[in-house]
């Protein structure tokens, strides 16, 4: 078993330094007996018979190196075949990553899309409505001060503090006064100030936009009352015009 | 192919330099030690051609082994890459 283990290489060049000492042996043996005269033919004979045999193994494995130099180069395109199969998968495995890459940012995009949709299905609200409301902000005048509008007008697109009180609120101005004010924000609070925009949290707010915004008088108010003729509407305007400027600088 | 191989057969072969050598010494000639020379030289030849001999540093069982390992990986190799590049595409369902 040792033997067969052994690389051929090595069998080969054990073999050739064997021939080589045998070789060597039988010229010095044959030279020597010749200078003696003293026949030696068994020693000699011996060493012949070794060395032809030894020259049998090493002409049969040469037999056997190049065989096994055929197999090898059969083996070297086998592996270059090998090498190039596993470009191309790798190349394979490249184009899979992406395009699962690509199918995922997809799918994700579409989940989110299917989202937003059953989002805004439950929250729908008609479109009839959201004009109506429009409508009626526009009417106002809260969004765009009205064409004949001038510096001096004491309209303003929020209600003034005239109209608050002649409106419901002001009617409310019986009830105490805390908790409405707890209400509010804290910077509007120590200012003494409303804020320019009331969001509609409160309950009776919200079910005030089902009715009109605005007292029925008020939306009448715009138009015929011209400007600057009311001297208390004029102190209003100029202790709201402050406020507006004093809170302009304050948002500043 | 046999001739080239018996020509290799017969340059491997060490005897008939070893028969020269004896030649020369029964006729007493003063080529001896040249054929010496010459044996030596073809001893460190064929060293020198067993060690740059390709495919020689395993045995013959060792290297079928690995020559099977390697077909085998081929072999594998394009099953799979014939396995991925036949594989169904997407079926799109038609609503």
């Amino acid at each position: 078993m040792a033997v067969s283990e052994r690389s051929t290489r090595e069998r080969l060049l054990s073999v050739l330094d064997d021939v080589e000492v045998l070789s060597r042996e039988l010229i010095e043996m044959l030279a020597i007996s010749r200078n003696q005269k003293l026949p030696q033919p068994g020693e000699e004979s011996q060493i012949l018979e070794l060395l032809v045999q030894r020259d049998g193994e090493f002409q049969e494995l040469m037999k056997v190196a190049q065989e096994q130099g055929k197999v090898h180069q059969e083996m070297q395109l086998l592996e270059k075949e090998v090498e190039k199969r596993d470009s191309d998968i790798q190349q394979l495995q490249k184009q899979l990553k992406e395009a699962e890459h690509i199918l995922a940012t997809a799918v994700y995009q579409a989940k989110e899309k299917l989202k937003s949709i059953e989002k805004a299905r439950k929250g729908s609200i008609s479109s009839e409505e959201i004009i109506k409301y429009a409508h009626r902000i526009s009417a106002s005048n809260a969004v765009c001060a009205p064409l004949t509008w001038v510096p001096g007008d004491p309209r303003r697109p929020y209600p003034t503090d005239l109209e608050m009180r002649s409106g419901l609120l002001g009617q409310m101005s019986n009830l105490p006064t805390n908790g409405v004010n707890g209400h509010l924000p804290g910077d509007a609070l120590a200012a003494g100030r409303l804020p320019d925009v009331l969001t509609p949290q409160y309950p009776w707010q919200s079910s005030d936009m089902s009715m009109n915004m605005l007292p029925p008088n008020h939306s009448n108010d715009f138009m015929l009352e011209p400007p600057g003729h009311n001297k208390e509407n004029e102190d209003d305007v100029e202790v709201m015009s402050t406020d507006s400027s004093s809170s302009s600088s304050d948002s500043d | 192919m046999a001739a080239p191989e018996q020509k290799t057969q017969e340059d491997c072969s060490l005897l008939p330099q070893v028969h020269d050598i004896i030649k020369c010494m029964d006729k007493d000639s003063q080529d001896v030690h040249q054929e010496l020379n010459k044996l030596k030289t073809k001893i460190q030849e064929a060293r020198e051609q067993i060690s740059t001999m390709p495919g020689i540093s395993m045995s013959p069982e060792q290297q079928q082994q690995q020559l099977q390992n390697v077909r085998e990986q081929v072999r594998t190799k394009n099953k799979l890459l014939q396995k991925y590049r036949s594989l169904c595409m997407f079926d799109i369902p038609k609503a």
